[in-house]
């Protein structure tokens, strides 16, 4: 490792501004693994599906924007959130491979004195973690293994999709980067009929109703299967499933309390750091849990 | 009596410029796959929409009391991947979309981040009490993005227009 900052980070509006333990909790893995990115005045990145769905050509040059300001550094850009992955490669990709559509867009951003060129690349963490330090890396700074901890994956469709641009790697319909990551942890990982299926989150602005029952759907199929704790790689996942399981609870009068985590408290957590560090008690679902089995003590 | 949106077709069958144009054979995959539909067949069903549009059927996507027909598309790209055919739905709800939004038909959420947006330059803005509670946790200054370029970039793209923003009214100096 050198002593060069490596990538900037993109934690995305979700994570820095409203949900900023789980940066916090990046931030200390960043530490343990070495590795040094960098913060830069990006805007929004723009979410994938609202801008995009407003108006298709400011989703563009909103996108193209922030990645002229990576290749004025000529650094990559690591993103926290699957919707800023999403969008910045989709308009990395676009752009790249489009000459009408680049055109277009270097003539509005010509009246702000940038212009893109595609010269840099765009991933998330958990892309970043495999290909980048190693399952192995990962393990050799693993201190407290999270053995025995039943866990259900959710990836997230803005991670995996749409495939051709997203995710050479990753097969959509069963998703294995996260597993690969999790499994690191000393965690179990358990199999669950609903894995591949979205949050619901994104249908929220359309109608909460459908957006709570995909959610149950969700998280049924998981606690069925045994899972005491979900992982995510995504703020708006971890938002959907960790705030709204009271609105089910309201909705449903049945109670939900599976603790989400995101990737990176689960992996500060088997790195050494405890609940209060990480500041769990920041979640709606308390992982009361971890302090029960993991630090020999009751919440 | 009606006649098709040529704007709207001319623009999906743009999506597939230097490529050959895929017809929709209706084989319903998409709906098949669609989590949307699997919970509201009645209200949301991309097979009948990717038809219509396609057809540049407009007007009978884009009605105000039936925003859902449209909006209960949430982008997760499954029926892209499954579709047979290689057709990008998606891409063709994004203009209908895009097209929905500027007759303002879209859901109000929509509507409001992209003013946020518009005026802030990010979706959620930093509030107070967030920041101190960075600081507290020892996370660094968020760099702070410049709205007023945003702000030119969106102006250029016609979006405040296209979402019907209105620049709030500033004291003159």
């Amino acid at each position: 490792m050198t002593d060069a900052e490596e990538f900037l980070l993109y934690e995305g509006c979700m994570i820095g501004q409203r949900l900023p333990y789980l940066e916090k909790s990046a931030r200390l893995v960043f530490e343990k693994l070495e590795l040094k990115p960098k913060d830069a005045a990006f805007g929004c990145c723009p979410d994938p599906i609202g801008i995009q769905c407003s108006d298709y050509t400011s989703w563009l040059s909103l996108g193209a924007r922030n990645l002229t300001l990576a290749e004025a550094e000529g650094k990559d850009i690591v993103s926290l959130c699957n919707g800023c992955t999403q969008t910045l490669t989709v308009v990395n990709h676009e752009l790249k491979h489009s000459e009408s559509k680049r055109n277009k867009i270097n003539r509005i951003l010509k009246e702000v004195g940038r212009e893109f060129k595609g010269s840099i690349n765009v991933s998330h963490f958990l892309t970043y973690l495999l290909e980048e330090v190693g399952v192995e890396a990962i393990k050799a700074k693993i201190t407290k293994p999270l053995t025995g901890l039943k866990v259900a994956c959710h990836t997230g469709c803005h991670y995996m999709r749409p495939v051709e641009i997203m995710q050479s790697e990753e097969d959509h319909e069963n998703p294995q980067n996260l597993r690969k990551v999790v499994a690191a942890t000393g965690a179990t990982i358990i199999d669950y009929e609903e894995e591949h299926l979205c949050c619901g989150y994104a249908i929220m602005n359309a109608e909460e109703d459908v957006s709570l029952r995909r959610l149950q759907k969700k998280l049924d199929s998981a606690i069925n299967a045994g899972a005491e704790i979900f992982c995510v790689i995504c703020p708006s996942c971890f938002s959907q499933m960790d705030f709204n399981q009271r609105s089910l609870k309201k909705k449903f009068e049945k109670d939900y309390d599976i603790p989400i985590f995101y990737l990176t408290e689960l992996l500060a957590l088997a790195m050494g750091y405890t609940y209060d560090e990480i500041e769990l008690k920041m979640h709606s679902q308390k992982p009361k849990l971890i302090k029960e089995r993991f630090e020999g003590g009751a919440a | 009596m009606f006649v098709p949106n040529y704007e709207v077709k001319k623009q999906i069958i743009d999506l597939h410029m230097g490529e050959k144009v895929h017809y929709c054979y209706q084989c319903g995959r998409c709906t098949d796959i669609c989590p949307v539909s699997e919970l509201e067949p009645e209200r949301y069903d991309p097979r009948t929409l990717v038809m219509q549009g396609l057809l540049g059927l407009s007007h009978m996507i884009l009605q105000p009391d039936k925003q859902f027909n449209l909006w209960g598309c949430q982008t997760c790209d499954l029926c892209d991947e499954i579709c047979p055919n290689d057709i990008v739905l998606t891409d063709i709800f994004t203009i209908l979309k895009n097209q929905s939004m500027r007759m303002g038909l879209a859901p109000e959420a929509y509507i409001s981040q992209a003013k946020m947006v518009m005026e802030t330059g990010q979706a959620i803005p930093l509030q107070d009490a967030i920041a101190r509670r960075r600081d507290k946790m020892g996370l660094p200054l968020i760099p702070k993005p410049n709205v007023k370029e945003i702000q030119k970039i969106l102006k250029a793209t016609g979006f405040d227009k296209k979402i019907g923003y209105e620049e709030p009214k500033e004291e003159k100096k």
